[in-house]
């Protein structure tokens, strides 16, 4: 019979996990509720954040917030050059069609940055800290600082969205594409602008990642599955619900731990895609944006 | 109606029409120039794309040292390189290619035991032969007629000997994390066996998933046990995760990783302090093995880990063998392999030095930079040592060879 | 040389299956299944396993094959009907992930990661490896005809033309008086029959399988061939299924001629060729290289409709 401790750091070891989850897969669906089709080049793009923050770091010498900072501007430049000239000429052709042709750029990226770094392994020359413990659960001040960034991410995305005429023009365009074409409001610009927020997260979550695991052409590809998976589980379209279902993906992995031997982890998140789906086919928050 | 999309179609059969032939004629050219052409099928792309171009970098080292004395057979060799991209299906066709169109003799570098396994039937019924890495146990028992050699020790092998090293370190507690592979049961089971005939135990077992951004929990789950060593039976991607996620736990005992796990460029990607005290094991043929001695200095590497001393071996033992059959063909290979690397002959440690006396028709031994390169009938190595190093602030410092 | 093309047309052959299977539940139904690599999975291990372990027949592990992956292909039907078209491409890809996962784990019955090698392929050892290709190839033709042929005679049925009408308009088809869910469960399960065959077809000609295989990747380059060839058609999936493998294979040749490269490099260059190819063929065609012809004497459309003036 576990304990009560076990059950609680499996819980907060999820909670991390899926907050970094979080953070990409907001990126994921923001893209989602705008352009309507489900973009998997967001696994490159998280890579090329992770390679950008890792140029910042270990070759400029910035420290840790400037170099998130450059993994999502770069991220998000790449995404709105990358959507402009390869995806948006794919959109009228159906979400499919897109998603696949999506699928194809990724890989595209993918190797263009393993021409040009190769496929070691390389890390972030920053200090790796030890845990303290609350209690009997072990808590990792790195990941309170990951939880922190992807918190603030996540605040100044809503206040973007909530606040910021373009914000609440991209919140139009999602929920009504086309009473936003009649009130005139530039589709293109929305596109541009939810390109470059989605894919800068993207690419903000990638370094993210980068920090716990290895920077390498495949850093973003690794994690792509798990980042749709919370986007579908919280209800693609829904960045509450992108939040929600990459925290249920993260402590269900965990959880599961105490059912299964762990190299079954992979397919929980699919199980709960099945789970949730079957009970509420639009994800757990549904597809409204906001 | 039906006009306006014939048009495009032709265009685009056309196009692809003009890329085949553009593509192919010239390596048909190629085919029959004075060059010697070998296969090298490495993971250049996929999850073995950071252990593959080392292993096409050590070889690509061996063949340009043959080619600047001279070469093979008056020829100069070229490598022929294709990637297998960590996929079965892939590199199957990737092997047709090599044996159907540039018809190499020998075909060498697979890594994923699944690559291996789909690459070896085509190689045995064309009669390539393949020299590999993987180390699944069911590869030479495979109806290969000869035609597969494994420069990696077989899991009995080294689950036994890294055991027995780790019990005379003193360890009493030892916990295994191994990645899903094929390689993780077996090892299991063998070290566990040993270690309990050294005095020392196997506190528990895990496999992991790859593929993880955080191994948190698992890391909980083996320091429950209380282990004073954990084995790391994993790759560079995930190991480098599970020594940082230990080091955060505040785990103080020993660890003990593959070499090819933590590499020299591993060591750069972590903190010294995370990476202090690792132990890593190889093969090797002895503490003083000169064919690791030139390895270095050929690779220009501190300590070339595991796959680099294999791929080097591949490239002298392949190169000795056709020397030897005075014909570049697989069988000639097969046949004459282990009358190049092991038995009486003068003790030889480059593919270079080799040729030399053969030339002079003198019978040698090659005894390689990942070990002493005798195999058995089923072509898995004999025996040989490991080479156990120790990091030491961000640098290998040798323990042992045992 | 000329094994090497035989053995590609093989290649081709079964990803030209594989794209006839999708091609009536995602170019006739409108449904999208991206995890078909599973169900190409379940049926090489169903036909590998059969004649390894119970010593059945190839015919009788092909034939048994295809049954269980329609079987299977139902019950996910039955599972994911209600889902929307880009919730069930998610859940699809989680279904072929889950099982790589268990064929990785259920040591006992798949062994595992280590794959099942041996499995007995036509002729192979007494024939010789090149006599062998040529009669797999012509096997795999012969198979491939008759899919072609019954997605032909499919499409012209009225069990196709529902289909076709629950792609266009599933609540006018359900209006029409057609029972929407048994129309999709029944083309999920003859086109997961298709990719079940296939999956045998390439376990009995390689003699070898294991999860590593069955990886998205295949399943986007299936994709691919059915949208550049263009979707819905039959003609088009066996030229686009040639066309990807032929795209595979050229870049390989092209890369020896890029100077001053490390083998990192050319292999990156390759991959990115390969996808560059894919965006273009699909960009530029967006109905495909050949286009789907209408099976009956086109119908005047109905006027759309025009908000009055």
């Amino acid at each position: 019979m576990p304990s009560l401790a076990e059950v609680g750091q499996l819980v907060v070891n999820g909670v991390m996990a899926g907050t970094i989850l979080a953070v990409p897969a907001i990126g994921l669906t923001a893209i989602y509720a705008v352009l309507r089709f489900p973009n998997f080049a967001l696994a490159s793009h998280a890579t090329i954040g992770a390679f950008a923050g890792y140029v910042a770091n270990a070759k400029l010498g910035l420290p840790l917030l400037p170099s998130v900072a450059m993994a999502f501007v770069v991220a998000g430049g790449v995404g709105v050059v990358s959507d402009e000239t390869v995806l948006k000429r794919f959109r009228p052709a159906g979400y499919v069609t897109t998603a696949i042709a999506s699928i194809a750029l990724t890989i595209a990226l993918e190797n263009v940055l393993r021409f040009i770094f190769g496929n070691e392994l390389r890390g972030y020359d920053l200090p790796i800290q030890r845990d303290f413990r609350i209690g009997a659960i072990r808590v990792g001040p790195q990941q309170l600082d990951n939880l922190a960034i992807a918190g603030v991410a996540m605040a100044a995305l809503f206040g973007f969205l909530a606040f910021t005429r373009t914000g609440k023009a991209m919140r139009a365009v999602a929920d009504n594409p086309m009473l936003a074409a009649i009130k005139g409001i530039d589709a293109d610009t929305i596109a541009r602008v939810v390109n470059f927020v989605g894919m800068g997260l993207a690419g903000l979550g990638g370094m993210l990642i980068g920090l716990d695991t290895t920077i390498d052409p495949l850093t973003g590809f690794r994690s792509i599955l798990s980042v749709f998976a919370a986007a579908v589980v919280g209800g693609l379209g829904s960045i509450p619900g992108a939040l929600v279902g990459a925290l249920t993906v993260g402590v269900g992995e965990e959880l599961c731990l105490l059912f299964l031997s762990p190299d079954y982890r992979s397919a929980v998140g699919f199980v709960a895609i099945l789970l949730v789906l079957t009970l509420r086919p639009r994800g757990i928050l549904g597809q409204r944006a906001f | 109606m039906p006009q306006t999309p014939r048009e495009p179609r032709r265009r685009f059969l056309a196009s692809a029409g003009a890329l085949a032939l553009g593509g192919l004629a010239p390596a048909l050219v190629r085919a029959q120039g004075e060059a010697l052409q070998l296969g090298v099928l490495t993971p250049l792309t996929g999850a073995g794309g950071f252990d593959g171009p080392r292993m096409a970098k050590a070889m690509q080292a061996v063949i340009d040292e043959v080619n600047g004395n001279g070469g093979l057979l008056g020829r100069k060799i070229v490598l022929v390189v294709e990637d297998g991209q960590t996929n079965p299906e892939a590199a199957v066709r990737a092997a047709r290619k090599l044996i159907d169109v540039t018809k190499v003799p020998a075909i060498m570098g697979t890594w994923a035991s699944a690559v291996t396994s789909a690459v070896a039937p085509l190689c045995w019924e064309s009669k390539t032969f393949l020299t590999t890495v993987s180390g699944a146990d069911s590869i030479t028992k495979l109806p290969h007629q000869g035609y597969l050699i494994r420069t990696q020790p077989n899991n009995h092998l080294q689950a036994g000997k890294h055991a027995e090293f780790i019990a005379s370190m003193g360890v009493k507690r030892c916990f295994m994390m191994s990645i899903q592979a094929p390689f993780a049961q077996p090892t299991q089971s063998r070290a566990t066996e040993v270690l309990k005939e050294k005095g020392s135990q196997m506190v528990g077992t895990l496999i992991y998933d790859k593929d993880k951004t955080t191994y948190r929990s698992e890391v909980d789950q083996a320091l429950r046990a209380n282990p004073d060593l954990i084995y790391l039976n994993g790759y560079a991607p995930d190991v480098t995760i599970l020594l940082r996620d230990l080091y955060r736990a505040g785990y103080g005992g020993k660890r003990f990783a593959q070499s090819y796990a933590v590499t020299t460029k591993v060591l750069d990607s972590l903190p010294h302090e995370v990476t202090e005290g690792v132990i890593t094991v190889q093969p090797s043929a002895d503490v003083t093995s000169p064919a690791y001695e030139l390895a270095k200095k050929r690779l220009g590497v501190a300590e070339p880990d595991s796959y680099e001393t294999q791929a080097t071996d591949w490239a002298s033992l392949v190169s000795l063998a056709i020397a030897k059959a005075k014909t570049p063909t697989g069988t000639g290979i097969r046949d004459s392999v282990r009358s190049i690397c092991q038995g009486s002959g003068q003790k030889v440690y480059s593919a270079v030095e080799g040729l030399k006396l053969l030339a002079q028709g003198k019978d040698i031994n090659y005894e390689g930079a990942s070990g002493p390169c005798d195999f058995t009938e089923i072509g898995d190595i004999t025996d040989c040592k490991f080479r156990y190093n120790k990091v030491e602030n961000g640098k290998f410092v040798l323990l042992k060879v045992a | 040389m000329e094994n090497y093309l035989i053995a590609m047309c093989v290649s081709a052959g079964i990803y030209a299956l594989m794209a006839l299977g999708v091609n009536v539940v995602w170019g006739f139904a409108g449904m999208v299944n991206l995890g078909l690599v599973g169900f190409f999975a379940v049926g090489a291990y169903a036909s590998a396993l059969l004649t390894i372990k119970a010593h059945w027949a190839i015919a009788g592990g092909m034939a048994a094959a295809t049954i269980v992956a329609a079987l299977v292909g139902a019950v996910v039907a039955l599972i994911t009907v209600r889902l929307r078209g880009d919730y069930l491409a998610i859940v699809t890809l989680g279904f072929a992930e889950t099982i790589r996962i268990v064929a990785s784990n259920a040591i006992w019955l798949t062994n595992g990661t280590d794959g099942l090698s041996g499995i007995p392929g036509p002729g192979r050892g007494t024939l010789s490896p090149e006599m062998f290709n040529l009669v797999y190839l012509a096997i795999v033709g012969v198979i491939v005809a008759i899919a072609y042929v019954m997605n032909e005679r499919l499409r012209a049925s009225p069990f196709g033309r529902v289909l076709r009408a629950i792609r266009d308009d599933e609540q006018v088809a359900a209006v029409a008086g057609k029972h929407v869910t048994l129309f999709k469960v029944k083309a999920f399960a003859i086109s997961s029959a298709a990719l079940g065959l296939a999956g045998a077809l390439y376990a009995h000609y390689t003699s070898y399988i294991a999860p590593d295989i069955f990886v998205p990747l295949l399943t986007l380059y299936i994709k691919l061939a059915l949208l550049a060839g263009g979707l819905g058609n039959d003609r088009g999936a066996i030229v686009g299924a040639f066309a990807v493998v032929f795209l595979l294979e050229s870049t390989r040749f092209v890369i020896p001629y890029v100077p001053g490269i490390t083998p990192v490099q050319g292999a990156a260059i390759r991959e990115f060729l390969i996808a560059a190819f894919l965006l273009v063929m699909l960009r530029y065609k967006p109905t495909g290289l050949v286009p789907e012809q209408p099976t009956r004497l086109p119908v005047p459309p109905a006027p759309r409709y025009q908000p009055t003036a």
